[in-house]
């Protein structure tokens, strides 16, 4: 017979998986395990160009490493949250390098209040990115982690 | 080279470009004035230069009341002084954007001209304001654009002029399209010329246009309909009556962008509205209907392109000047000064076919026949224009070519007899050679 004071498995699963719950929600873990290279891609500028270059950047990182050998965050933040807007041109890429390359993408809640108070509504976010309490802090830790930033 | 040798090269290119393929497939309504959503910067200053250097052999009037004068048809526009002048066609410098970037869903559009041109030539000030438009892209399927810019019509005159293959425009769309303003008809002899009011309309319109597109798998429609004042640009209307402008484009798209995007496009168009002009020899003013509808295609894949257009006219047909003279010319009676023309009641129409091949990655040879006939309601005035261009254009950069043109230019009253005045002079017009360099910045 049990103890009904001892914790079971299920019990501290759960408890382990509430605990960690809002470090998931605040940016996905990679689950790249093979990865031998880490990088994490910043974008703050407001010029389209960047967007572009940052896009190509992760692109010609994956082809060259491979999908599973390197381990791709972009974070975007202040002016630089403009490319992972809903309406961006970009979101076809976007949602490819998502999707086939596991390239993960973070935007700043900060700048997302900013501008939701400069806009006067809030803007619509690109439904691959997860939002991040703030895009300069996401990647101090990210580099803690032995991520390499990368300002394109 | 005589006329019949003209004519059936002529038909001969018609008919290989029947089969072969045409132009540019690119999608001129969402090109123009819509900023990239989420991509655009709040100014992005652009520009281009075109100087041009162009030559006739200058031959000077056969017959008629002008005989022996230079014949405005072999000067060089627009000063049309000499028949061999360097030019600056066109110097452009604009700005577009979104203003408030975090706001995709209102762009700008702002463009200045400053080279010697049918704009600037005739406006008041040597820089004149082309394109100043807002767009506002809040409604799905219903753009709207509101104040100066190109309004939908035929190809040559809605598409981006820095990515035109030749240097002249085809002699339908000069004549039918670039609409010249004029407060009289010119049938009355007057001490001073009957001479365009203002600029040339230069395809644009000042009002307000519903457009959009739509992607239906490897298709794309696109729609505008505009409303505006059909009295040119940079100022206000001068009657009560409103042009309307229609267009549908579907075009079936194999890839790329921008305006040399591949793909093979079908078009139409229409554009209805009123001039006020005085006519006649009491010069009673009335304003008369000015129509205007087209139908064409264009075909861009790997190293080749196509293009073709039919169109109609009914109303305000432009009929050159008075002995085919540079206006302003006195007659050598010295009782009447040459005056341009305009027939308010006539008809015309015309079609033109275009082919271009990639020779070399940066090497495109080019070959255009286009046929304008004008006047086709009245047997005296009738005249039927039939130019063969060959092209060739050098890549420098992705931003700066040059363009030589050679065009075979044929004329004739074709209800007159051989002898007859307008087609002795007709006679004399000269082929041209066209030589531009453009750079966009």
């Amino acid at each position: 017979m049990s103890d009904p004071y001892k914790p079971s498995l299920v019990s501290s699963g759960l408890l382990a998986a509430l605990l960690l719950a809002p470090l998931a929600q605040a940016a996905p873990d990679s689950d790249k395990p093979f990865a031998e290279h880490k990088v994490v891609l910043q974008i703050s500028d407001d010029d389209p160009f960047k967007q572009t270059l940052v896009l190509n950047v992760a692109n010609n990182l994956v082809r060259h490493y491979g999908a599973d050998k390197v381990d791709i965050e972009v974070v975007a933040f202040g002016p630089g949250l403009r490319l992972l807007f809903a309406e961006n041109a970009n979101g076809a890429r976007i949602h490819s390098l998502a999707e086939s390359s596991g390239v993960r993408f973070s935007a700043c809640e900060n700048t997302i209040a900013a501008m939701t108070r400069q806009l006067e509504y809030a803007p619509g976010i690109n439904a691959d990115a997860t939002r991040v309490p703030a895009g300069i802090v996401r990647i101090l830790d990210l580099t803690g982690e032995g991520y390499r930033l990368v300002k394109p | 080279m005589s006329k019949s040798i003209r004519r059936i090269l002529g038909a001969g290119i018609a008919l290989a470009l029947l089969v072969g393929t045409s132009a540019q497939a690119a999608n001129w309504l969402a090109l123009q004035g819509n900023e990239v959503p989420g991509a655009a910067e709040r100014a992005n200053v652009w520009g281009f230069v075109q100087p041009e250097f162009q030559y006739t052999e200058g031959m000077e009037l056969k017959a008629g009341p002008f005989a022996g004068q230079p014949a405005a048809f072999n000067m060089i526009a627009p000063d049309q002084d000499s028949n061999s002048s360097f030019n600056l066609r066109r110097a452009r410098i604009g700005v577009r954007g979104t203003g408030f970037p975090l706001d995709s869903k209102v762009n700008y559009f702002l463009l200045l001209e400053a080279g010697n041109n049918g704009i600037t030539r005739n406006g008041s000030g040597s820089v004149r304001l082309t394109d100043a438009s807002v767009t506002l892209n809040h409604l799905k399927g219903a753009r709207i654009r509101i104040g100066q810019f190109k309004y939908p019509g035929s190809e040559e005159g809605l598409m981006a002029i820095h990515v035109f293959d030749y240097i002249n425009f085809t002699s339908v769309t000069d004549q039918l399209m670039l609409e010249r303003f004029l407060d009289s008809d010119g049938s009355v002899a007057s001490v001073g010329a009957n001479g365009p009011n203002g600029s040339v309309g230069a395809f644009r319109d000042i009002g307000v246009q519903v457009y959009d597109w739509f992607d239906t798998g490897n298709w794309e429609h696109s729609y505008a309909a505009m409303v505006g004042n059909g009295n040119g640009i940079a100022r206000g209307d001068n009657n009560s009556d409103k042009d309307l402008y229609l267009y549908w484009a579907s075009e079936r798209v194999f890839g790329g962008q921008g305006p040399r995007r591949q793909g093979w496009k079908l078009y139409g168009w229409h554009q209805q509205g009123k001039r006020t002009l005085a006519t006649g020899t009491s010069q009673a003013t009335a304003d008369f209907d000015r129509k205007r509808w087209g139908l064409g295609t264009t075909f861009r894949k790997d190293k080749y392109r196509v293009g073709a257009e039919y169109i109609r006219a009914d109303g305000m047909i432009f009929n050159g000047t008075d002995g085919g003279v540079v206006a302003g010319t006195l007659n050598n009676a010295g009782t009447a000064v040459a005056s341009f023309n305009m027939l308010p009641e006539d008809e015309a129409d015309g079609w033109y076919l275009d082919f271009g091949y990639l020779l070399l990655p940066k090497l495109e040879l080019d070959i255009r026949y286009d046929r304008l006939n004008r006047a086709t309601k009245t047997a005296a005035e009738e005249r039927r224009f039939g130019t063969l261009t060959l092209g060739a254009q050098y890549a420098l950069n992705k931003k700066t070519r040059a363009i030589l043109n050679y065009e075979i230019r044929d004329a004739e009253a074709p209800r007159l007899a051989d002898s007859a005045v307008p087609n002795r002079i007709l006679d004399g017009m000269d082929d041209r050679i066209s030589l531009q360099l453009l750079a966009v910045f």
